[in-house]
């Protein structure tokens, strides 16, 4: 027996949760782009725009993007976009770990320096219709947020957030989840998983009790049991990558596929578990904010010491960097891979770079 | 078909014969697949080396890059639109055309909104052109069409556009890092000591980039339209610097990386100009 919602009751759902002052984001087509991108006229309303473009042309950064699906907070179920889409070109951590944050403010009056803490999110937040791969990602960042220090901003956002997600029905080129051990259905991070059994009637799997309160005597019983989509065959074996990181700090395949990368920071600002900050005081001499905002290991100035000294001057060292941190670092100390094998950073890379295509141009180093 | 066996003739020619140790040029995983650039230095590898309407982006911008100049002297692959701003790269001292081939393609389009709008399909001043157009220069329509649509609508409303829009802004910098003619060592945005430009992607700190980026490529940016292929965020950053363009053509009659010969705007002054501050 499995428990079902139907779409509509599912859109009133949500429509009652915004009412109730919930905090609630999920995928919108924020842009639909497909007759001309630098035409204004065709930019539409998201709640208007409900008609899927073919999955080969979307969101792909070194393309045309024809379309543009983001997470965004909802100001209505209408806005909510469940199919016709791979995934959003952006990832959950910005509701969890925003791009820009404030840490707290400060005053200063002569002697007087006066510090006023930064606001902790009050509201609940819900998350419906998360990819998998997004949801997979919190309890790889929870490690890192709750490591030598409790990061307050994210756990309080961690605690009032309650994650429903959308097993996937479909994968493209650029998705790699089995790889890295995860699945269309992978239930890590999720409170609750919808599948779409394509009658618009969706299977609601409750995984723990916050996603059970959510959908507490909104569901139905039923037969139909939703199945996922099997997922992108394997192309990356991890525990191969592991071992040729083991030893291949100074390989030269590194330097050919590091070429063609700008240095950007649209791989990682997409990425559900990039999750390195910057920090900077913003204001002036009376008062301002200290701020946190979203940093990359791509970026020159990353690791530029106060002294001019640069100790990763070319890209290629930081490219390494990100894998490096990714698939060796992250899981020597935390014992799990900081990657969920979403694909964001090669949808959104201008050169299409990314860490599935910089992990098959090492391929054939590993095993040799 | 043609183009490309030609391309990859010239280009083998190149290696070996050691013109040029590398060739930038465009690369594909698959036939339909976008090309995305790829640096060939073995004349061996020139069957890499592919021409389609899905050569988008602008190799232009690898010129400048410690890491590409690090491999020897380069020949490169532009299309007209492309080769505008090496025009304005040279003119900038930025690099030094007798040490590279440049190798122009004719382009019938890349399917890109600004392709409609194109009148340098043949490229001009380049060491060698690939292919042949029957009808180079004939625009479908108005280069400044979509800065006119825009404009029709009330400021009111353009104001409400770029607040939606910017705010989606999470400042990756793939708008800089595509431009070619971003070449600074050290962008305005990253220097902070003390702070010019909020680091934040906040609205305001959004406002302040984009605006900031606008107005240093105002009178340089040779519309090719990267910025708005890049961006993450969907953002279509090129309208704004259609606006300085035109502003740059109407005012002064130029077009950045038309005519080699021709003063830039920026960089060039006269002992009569009228402007206190330049004296």
């Amino acid at each position: 027996m499995s428990q079902t919602i139907s779409r509509p009751a599912l859109s009133r759902l949500v429509d009652a949760w915004i009412s109730a002052g919930h905090m609630v984001g999920g995928p919108v087509r924020v842009k639909s782009l497909s007759q001309d991108r630098w035409g204004l006229a065709h930019f539409a309303e998201s709640s208007e725009q409900n008609v899927p473009v073919p999955l080969s042309r979307r969101g792909f950064g070194l393309g045309s993007k024809d379309d543009l699906v983001q997470y965004r907070p909802l100001t209505a179920a209408g806005d909510l976009l469940l199919e016709g889409f791979i995934r959003p070109a952006n990832s959950i951590k910005e509701f969890l770990f925003p791009r820009h944050e404030k840490l707290y403010g400060y005053r200063i009056a002569g002697k007087q320096i006066e510090l006023t803490e930064a606001p902790l999110l009050e509201r609940e937040q819900i998350l419906v219709g998360a990819r998998p791969c997004d949801a997979a990602s919190l309890p790889i960042l929870d490690h890192v947020f709750h490591w030598d220090c409790e990061d307050v901003f994210y756990s309080r956002r961690r605690q009032r957030t309650t994650i429903v997600t959308l097993a996937c029905r479909n994968h493209d080129e650029h998705c790699f989840c089995t790889s890295v051990g995860l699945a269309p259905d992978a239930p890590q991070g999720s409170d609750a998983m919808l599948f779409d059994l394509g009658n618009g009637e969706y299977d609601v799997r409750l995984l723990t009790e916050k996603g059970r309160r959510l959908f507490e005597g909104q569901t139905q019983s039923s037969d139909s049991e939703g199945k996922a989509d099997p997922g992108p065959e394997r192309t990356v074996d991890v525990e191969a990558i592991r071992h040729f990181l083991d030893n291949g700090f100074d390989n030269p395949a590194w330097r050919q596929s590091a070429l063609r990368c700008l240095g950007c920071g649209a791989c990682a600002y997409g990425c559900p578990t990039c999750h390195c900050f910057d920090i900077a005081d913003e204001g002036n001499a009376a008062g301002g904010w200290r701020v946190r905002n979203w940093d990359t290991c791509q970026a020159a100035m990353f690791t530029m010491h106060a002294s001019g000294h640069n100790p990763r001057p070319m890209q290629v060292q930081r490219q390494r960097q990100r894998i490096f941190h990714k698939y060796r670092v992250y899981p020597e100390k935390f014992g799990v891979v900081a990657c969920t094998g979403c694909g964001n950073c090669t949808r959104s890379c201008p050169v299409g770079l990314g860490v599935r295509t910089v992990l098959e141009a090492l391929q054939p180093e590993q095993t040799s | 078909m043609m183009i490309l066996q030609q391309l990859r003739h010239l280009c083998r020619r190149l290696l070996e014969d050691g013109e040029v140790q590398v060739v930038i040029g465009y690369g594909q995983s698959r036939p339909d697949a976008p090309a995305y650039p790829i640096f060939i230095t073995r004349a061996d590898d020139v069957d890499r080396l592919v021409w389609s309407d899905r050569c988008f982006a602008n190799l232009t911008a690898y010129l400048t890059r410690k890491e590409i100049r690090a491999l020897g002297k380069p020949a490169i692959i532009v299309k007209g639109c492309d080769e505008r701003a090496l025009v304005v790269l040279e003119n900038e001292s930025q690099i030094e055309r007798s040490e590279i081939v440049v190798i122009g393609v004719a382009c019938e389009g890349v399917g890109l909104p600004k392709c409609a709008a194109c009148d340098v399909r043949m490229p001009r001043t380049t060491n060698m052109v690939v292919g042949e157009i029957d009808n180079p220069d004939v625009p479908a329509t108005d280069r400044y069409a979509a800065l006119d649509a825009f404009m029709a609508r009330s400021p009111a409303d353009r104001m409400a556009y770029w607040q939606a829009e910017l705010s989606r802004c999470v400042k990756c910098y793939a708008c800089r890092q595509v431009c070619p003619l971003c070449y600074c060592q050290r962008c305005i945005v990253d220097k902070n000591r003390p702070t010019a430009i909020d680091t934040s992607a906040s609205l305001k700190g959004n406002f302040a980039w984009h605006i900031t980026r606008a107005f240093h490529l105002a009178a340089r940016c040779v519309g090719c339209g990267e910025c708005t292929r890049a961006c993450p965020a969907g953002i279509d950053l090129m309208l704004l610097n259609l606006a300085t363009a035109r502003a740059a053509e109407n005012s002064f009659g130029y077009r950045p990386g038309m005519d080699p010969e021709a003063e830039p705007v920026v960089g060039s002054y006269r002992e009569r100009d009228q402007e206190a501050f330049i004296r």
